[in-house]
């Protein structure tokens, strides 16, 4: 399975034609196509290029309605990319 | 627009902006659903759908009445309807449903009607659950519609024969958890 950064998530928001794709318990999905993700939002509430596993425990839905999106990959827990903290 | 009504609701720590948009997705999604229920009406012929004709009708008139009871609390809390009705209908909260492919299939027709009425549970839910003890006006409407939507939800489940029945059509006036708002 395809691996994605967090910022490659990040910058699927749904905004300007870009994809919009939802992190949820370790997993992408691409929500692009859905009436309900139109332009990277979700009911006012939620924003895609997030990964939204903790915002999910207070939907009024299960993951059932998330897990029937299409799979882009999986979700690497940190960025990649230089160091910060390097000298 | 209701000044001092918006200010306690934002001191109360509700995101009034969200809100509104929420209020004008959950208008939109009931002013859909009652154009689908319209075309539905029509094509609800036959031994099968003139059974269940009845009960849409009056899911449908409710669902414009929820229409008419939102519309005020958006403007009071200082929000406003889209200037074009395209706009208005792609915002919709609910996917909005359409005539199956073959429009004698009422089991499909019920299908569609039963998830958009799920949809509208979770929504208002949602929405109480983001007002309780806090703004009181817009929790006792969200309430009231989401009265009225588990019942439609549970007319449509019921024909679908997913579980045995609690529920019977209505009896009285249309609206009875909605109609305060609409005097």
């Amino acid at each position: 399975m395809r691996e994605i950064t967090l910022d490659e998530l990040r910058a699927a928001d749904g905004q300007e034609g870009r994809p919009a794709w939802i992190g949820y318990a370790g997993r992408v999905y691409d929500v692009t196509g859905s009436f309900l993700w139109q332009r990277g939002s979700h009911q006012a509430l939620h924003k895609a290029g997030r990964d939204l596993t903790v915002e999910l425990e207070a939907a009024p839905h299960g993951a059932e309605f998330v897990e029937r999106f299409p799979v882009v990959g999986q979700l690497i827990p940190r960025s990649t990319g230089g160091s910060t903290c390097g000298r | 627009m209701a000044k001092v009504a918006r200010e306690m609701v934002e001191k109360a720590g509700v995101n009034v902006d969200q809100l509104l948009e929420l209020l004008v997705k959950n208008a939109a999604a009931e002013l859909t659903t009652y154009y689908y229920y319209t075309i539905l009406r029509v094509n609800l012929i036959g031994l099968d759908g003139e059974g269940i004709k009845e009960i849409a009708e009056v899911a449908r008139i409710e669902d414009r009445n929820h229409f008419e009871a939102l519309v005020p609390r958006i403007y009071e809390l200082g929000g406003k309807l889209p200037e074009c009705m395209k706009a208005f209908h792609d915002t919709s909260a609910c996917p909005p449903a359409r005539l199956p492919e073959d429009p004698r299939d009422i089991r499909a027709m019920l299908q569609m009607l039963v998830e958009a009425e799920r949809c509208a549970v979770r929504g208002y839910t949602h929405i109480c659950n983001m007002t309780a003890g806090k703004d009181h006006r817009t929790y006792d409407l969200a309430l009231a519609i989401l009265n009225e939507e588990i019942e439609h939800e549970s007319w449509f489940s019921e024909f679908l024969g997913e579980g045995p029945s609690g529920h019977f059509m209505r009896r009285g006036e249309t609206s009875p958890f909605v109609s305060k708002f609409l005097k």
